[in-house]
């Protein structure tokens, strides 16, 4: 049903004088403290213009080798399955004072800038040239669930209002019975006059709260409000 | 305006649940302990060959073997014989080509396996598939050996190779063990064709085809010094009348004491030997055994140097198998037969094992194993099998094709063996001393299309309602309770159940409760067919194992099909193709049903919608509309079309607009009638995409990508109003050098709470009314090619939807949120408050995978062709599974499980809370009342 080309992959034609890149991966703790243990499906693609593509798998001595390349400017891209790689330029140019040996350079390259937009060098060379690319990044493919945990479960606003509330109900009878006769009755007279006691304290107020003839719009707030009345 | 209104009403949902998505955009990922539950893989390696699988010691100073196979599928690999899991692998052929021919070897006592494929042969470090070093050769390979020599002049480590390659200039060359470097080149001169290399201790015999003016083949053989590579004898042998084809060599044997060719005429009357290094030929008389005649010859001769030289010709009819045991005169070069296996019925595999210089034979047939020395025709241990263990078809008779043992005797019995075998429904199983080990089912790697379907018993209930609802009251009371009665058998069962659901019911969550019944619509059976012709099933409830495996077609080698699956009545799963009549199979049991249905017309296939047909027909990309020809589509001159994706036939959308943040709303283009088309240019590099309106033909959308490497996969899929594809271009004035994503999303107008052209009408038809939806396209830069795009799909398409990328070169599956791509995010400026409140976030340019992203975790998914999804039953779960070389499926809720607890709801947390507030209560309780007393006395 697809009327998809296969992909064409260049072959190496043996050039005398073709430029060699390798690429190696050093010991780079903490990150990366032993490339040897890199999985085996670690490979470096070359992206060349239109049509030339190389992969090169990782080796023993944890390099990947790009024997023949043609002139030609390059991206290097690492994949590999627990590591981020930094995304390479390189480029493989005529040797500027006309011998056979190519040049070859590799700089650091940016995604979604222009492509002359080159980072910080990496390395160049007559014919070969030898770089070493470390890990940026160890991928991270799961999503943790926040779980069960006492103290956050205690920080929650909703437990700290239980525990105060805790506390007032087995504290303040206490507090209470230490208080010397004076200051309780003055408390007594308090909470009498107090806001929130009494028949038209704010305690009783939300109590006898009319909703429905708040809801059927009965005036603008407490003034006309039900059986709130104004003093 | 009431259309408006039904429209904000059906919004409100979709709203909601964007809205309760947004909170938790950055955790839409694979959980960490759903990721090895949910989702399962069959790391596959492809059907293995016989001649590229064996047992070997990957650390010299070890006993402990690993298996390596180099399959049809040309992935190398080793499997670890304990549990059948995969140790390495690597893929040798990802650009799809297909090889004649490939080579694995592995010297005695070495750390590398030796491969040959195509022009390459390389060296793997055998422990853990690194590459140890590649040569290339000029013309393509046609044999690749290790060098066993016994002058002592070799290296101690590595052992070199001999590669012997065709082309216009056929070659033997020797390649060092350690650096692939070439030691020396042997050009062979002349126009005979390279057939075979073989190697004794002393000397490497190239042997080439001639082609006499008869059209006979005669063999001629070149004699080399591996040493210096010069040519020291060269002769042909006398085998001018017999050998007609190459299919009648038997077998050349390398790699022993004294290496041997072996041919037959075409009707297996005489099989004919000549040992390597000499001129006689011997001839022996093939006995006919039963009336059928012999359908092939094998030689299974040991592959060590210094092993007996004795060998193994086994005879197959379509009836039964036998074999004979010939030895080797050392001295005189004369081959002697010492002994026969005797005739059983069906086919047989034999494989040999050597242990030091002993040479033993081991024999499986249907329904046992039997090993016997090279010396003698004792058995040395016999082993009774009863079943493979593997599904097959009803009475499908599981025969062995193929095998490799790992044999340890003691004394004169065999004190345990391995066997490795691939059986006929593609099976490849391991038996420890006849018991069946570990079975991996290589098929699989060769899945071509599949389809899911609901299992057979959940389809039954539905009839059976069905069949109620549409008979009068009466018949339906009595049809009623009669089921209610068959039911009512199943009592017994469930109760014994009960105690442990109840508990399950307390400890456990909804969604690991797949085992009862299928509320939620996750155990849909999957069906494959595979390119060898079966029809394989899987359960996407418990994947684990095969539920069933049947042959539907007998293909003759080298036939090529392609089946075409569908589901169209619940519980029934249809196969057709185009080589003969379509059957029906049951779901759940693989049991053939009695419809036939059409052969499928010739003609390439391009998906179709329901109403409108697509052909290719020269290029042209011609539609017709109940068989009548429609449109076509003729590209410009040069350019030719890549791939075309219709939206899909059954894409349910909730929703026909999009709400924004300030309650107004965008009007989808929603037209089930649309297609993706994406075409190249080859000589501008040029890729142009094309949206059609597939009932007029119509171009209602288009647009042209310059610089594009054509030779790299684009990947496109449309869905809903939006189309998503990706290609890889080179580097510009304007474009960074890099692979793209394109989004975009067609509306009816960019007004919001306007429907433009469409404003009043209910309906509209495309041939009459031209009417051009408005596109906001987005391009991003994105890390990687991705080769396939697919889309999940829910029940009602409430769910928002989540766009699959398949990545071939970090072997993944991405899930892209479309949120994360959205073409509406606000481009150089901060999204305003309504856009945040929509969940739109600032462009960027640079696209990058989030590594929660990726479906596959740290699973290695390699080879995927397609990705596949069906709805689940619950809305919010879409089921995935992905299919080539590797097989992995999974479960999605792009938009959270909203309608399902998932793991992340805790029940014990939740009972804890609920407990401990009722203890709470119980103490509380008494000392309110008493306070509550208290204070009356108190205070009044």
């Amino acid at each position: 049903m697809l009327l998809l080309t296969p992909l064409v992959f260049a072959t190496l034609t043996s050039i005398a004088s073709a430029a060699r890149l390798t690429v190696s991966i050093p010991s780079s703790p903490p990150l990366l403290p032993n490339p040897a243990s890199l999985a085996p499906s670690t490979h470096a693609i070359l992206l060349g213009p239109p049509g030339t593509r190389y992969s090169a798998p990782l080796r023993r001595d944890n390099t990947f080798a790009f024997p023949d390349l043609e002139e030609a400017s390059y991206l290097l891209t690492i994949q590999s399955r627990d590591y981020f790689f930094p995304p390479l330029r390189v480029d493989v140019t005529k040797a500027a004072d006309g011998t056979q040996e190519q040049t070859i350079a590799a700089w650091q390259t940016f995604r979604g800038n222009e492509w002359s937009n080159k980072g910080p060098q990496y390395g160049s060379g007559k014919g070969t040239l030898n770089i070493q690319v470390s890990p940026s990044s160890q991928k991270d493919f799961y999503q943790h669930r926040g779980g069960f945990d006492i103290m956050s479960f205690v920080k929650s606003p909703m437990i700290l209002m239980g525990l105060v509330s805790v506390v007032f109900i087995f504290g303040m009878p206490y507090i209470m019975d230490n208080m010397d006769p004076e200051m309780k009755e003055e408390m007594a007279e308090m909470q009498k006059k107090g806001p929130l006691s009494g028949s038209n304290g704010a305690a009783s107020q939300i109590q006898n709260f009319d909703m429905a003839g708040w809801l059927a719009g009965k005036g603008s707030g407490a003034e006309s409000g039900g059986t709130v009345k104004k003093r | 305006m009431r259309a408006s209104n039904r429209a904000n009403a059906h919004i409100m949902l979709s709203t909601l649940l964007t809205a309760a998505s947004l909170f938790l955009v950055p955790a839409l990922a694979v959980f960490a302990d759903e990721a090895w539950n949910v989702d399962y893989h069959f790391a596959l390696l492809g059907a293995p060959k016989e001649e590229t699988s064996f047992f070997h010691q990957p650390n010299p100073s070890s006993r402990a073997s690993l298996i390596y196979t180099l399959s049809e599928q040309h992935a190398l690999g080793a499997v670890n014989p304990r549990d059948g899991s995969l140790v390495w692998r690597q893929l040798l052929s990802s650009d799809g080509v297909a090889y004649r021919t490939s080579f694995l070897r592995a010297g005695e006592g070495q750390d590398v396996v030796i491969s040959g494929i195509g022009h390459e042969v390389a060296a793997w470090s055998a422990a853990d598939g690194r590459l140890v070093w590649t040569l290339s050769t000029d013309g393509p390979l046609e044999d690749v050996e290790i060098l066993e020599l016994s002058d002592g002049k070799e290296t101690a480590g590595a052992k070199d190779a001999v590669a012997l390659s065709s082309g216009a200039n056929p070659t033997v060359q020797r390649i060092d063990g350690a650096s692939g470097a070439v030691k020396w080149q042997f050009n062979i001169d002349g126009s005979d064709a390279p057939y075979q290399l073989s190697a004794s201790s002393t000397q490497i015999f190239a042997i080439l085809l001639h082609k006499t003016i008869l059209g006979y083949v005669k063999l001629r053989v070149v004699v080399l010094d591996p040493v210096t590579g010069h040519k020291v004898d060269e002769y042909s042998l006398n085998s001018e009348n017999e050998l007609s084809t190459t299919e009648n060599i038997v077998s050349v044997g390398a790699n022993s004491a004294s290496p041997m060719i072996a041919w037959t005429d075409s009707l297996y009357t005489t099989l004919k030997v000549n040992v390597v290094g000499t001129k006689s030929i011997q001839s022996f008389d093939i006995a006919a055994h039963d009336d059928s005649p012999i359908e092939h010859v094998k030689v299974h001769a040991p592959y060590h140097v210094n092993s007996l030289s004795h060998f193994l010709v086994h005879y197959q009819t379509a009836a039964s198998h036998w074999a004979d045991v010939f030895h080797i005169n050392l001295k005189n070069g004369k081959v002697e037969k010492a002994y026969s296996l005797p005739k059983l019925a069906g086919r047989g595999a034999f494989s040999t094992s050597t242990s030091d210089a002993n040479v033993y034979f081991t024999r499986v047939t249907r329904d046992e194993i039997t090993t016997v020395s090279s010396a003698s025709h004792g058995v040395l241990g016999r082993w009774s099998l009863n079943t493979f263990g593997v599904a097959a078809g009803i009475g499908e008779q599981v025969e062995p094709i193929h095998a490799a043992s790992e044999v340890s005797v003691k004394g004169d019995t065999v004190s345990a063996i391995r066997t490795t075998i691939l059986l006929s429904t593609g099976d490849w199983v391991m038996l420890r001393d006849g018991k069946g080990i570990w079975n991996r089912p290589e098929m699989l790697a060769s899945t071509m299309v599949v389809t899911f379907a609901l299992p057979a018993d959940a389809a039954t209930l539905v009839q059976q309602l069905e069949v109620e609802a549409h008979s009068n009251p009466v018949a339906a009371y009595i049809h009623r309770v009669q089921r209610h009665l068959s039911d009512l058998q199943r009592l017994p069962s469930i109760i014994v159940s009960l105690p442990q659901q109840i508990v399950k019911g307390f400890l456990g969550t909804s969604a690991d409760d797949l085992t009862a019944s299928d509320t939620f619509g996750f155990r849909q059976i999957i069906v494959c067919a595979t390119r060898g012709g079966r029809l394989v099933a899987l359960d996407a409830g418990s994947p684990d194992k095969i539920v069933w495996n049947v042959n539907v077609a007998d293909l003759q080698p080298g036939q090529s099909r392609e089946p075409f699956l569908a589901s169209r009545i619940a519980g029934v799963v249809e196969v057709s193709s185009r080589a003969g009549a379509g059957i029906q199979y049951n779901a759940t049991n693989g049991q053939p049903l009695a419809e036939r249905l059409p052969v499928v017309p010739e003609g390439p296939q391009v998906p179709s919608s329901q109403v409108v047909l697509y052909t290719m027909h020269d290029g042209t990309l011609e539609a017709s509309f109940n068989r009548t020809p429609a449109w076509a589509f003729t590209p410009m001159h040069g350019e030719r079309i890549i791939d075309m994706v219709p939206r899909p036939v059954n894409d349910p959308v909730a929703s026909i607009g999009k709400v924004l943040g300030d309650r107004r709303v965008l009007y989808k283009y929603l037209d089930s009638n649309i297609a993706l088309l994406v075409t190249a240019q080859d000589s501008m590099g040029t890729a142009n995409v094309y949206v059609l309106s597939t009932v007029s033909g119509a171009i209602i959308y288009s647009n042209v990508h310059t610089g594009v490497d054509l030779t790299i996969p684009i990947a496109s899929i449309m869905s809903e109003n939006w189309f998503a594809y990706s290609f890889t271009n080179e580097a510009s004035d304007e474009a960074s050098k890099g692979h793209q994503l394109v989004v975009g999303e067609l509306f009816e107008s960019l007004v919001p709470d306007d429907r433009g052209m469409m404003g009043a009408t209910t309906n509209f038809s495309g041939m009459q009314t031209a009417t051009e939806p408005f596109a906001l396209t987005q391009t991003y830069q994105i890390p990687e090619v991705i080769s396939k795009l697919a889309v999940t799909r829910t029940r009602q398409g409430i769910t928002s939807r989540q766009l699959l990328a398949v990545l071939p070169d970090s072997n993944g599956i991405v899930g892209i949120p479309y949120g994360a791509v959205d073409p509406r995010r606000p481009v150089n400026r901060d999204p305003t408050k309504d856009e945040q409140a929509e969940g739109l976030v600032r462009y960027t340019a640079v696209l990058e995978f989030d590594p929660k992203w990726f479906l596959n975790h740290q699973r290695e998914i390699v080879g995927v062709k397609n990705v596949f999804t069906s709805p689940a039953l619950i809305e919010s779960t879409s089921l995935v599974f992905a299919y080539g070389l590797d097989i992995f499926g999974t479960r999605l809720s792009p938009s959270f499980s909203f309608d399902i607890l998932g793991k992340d709801f805790n029940k014990l947390q939740m009972l804890a809370t609920v407990a401990a507030l009722a203890v709470a209560t119980f103490i509380v309780a008494p000392l309110v009342m008493r306070k509550q007393v208290d204070q009356r006395w108190r205070f009044l």
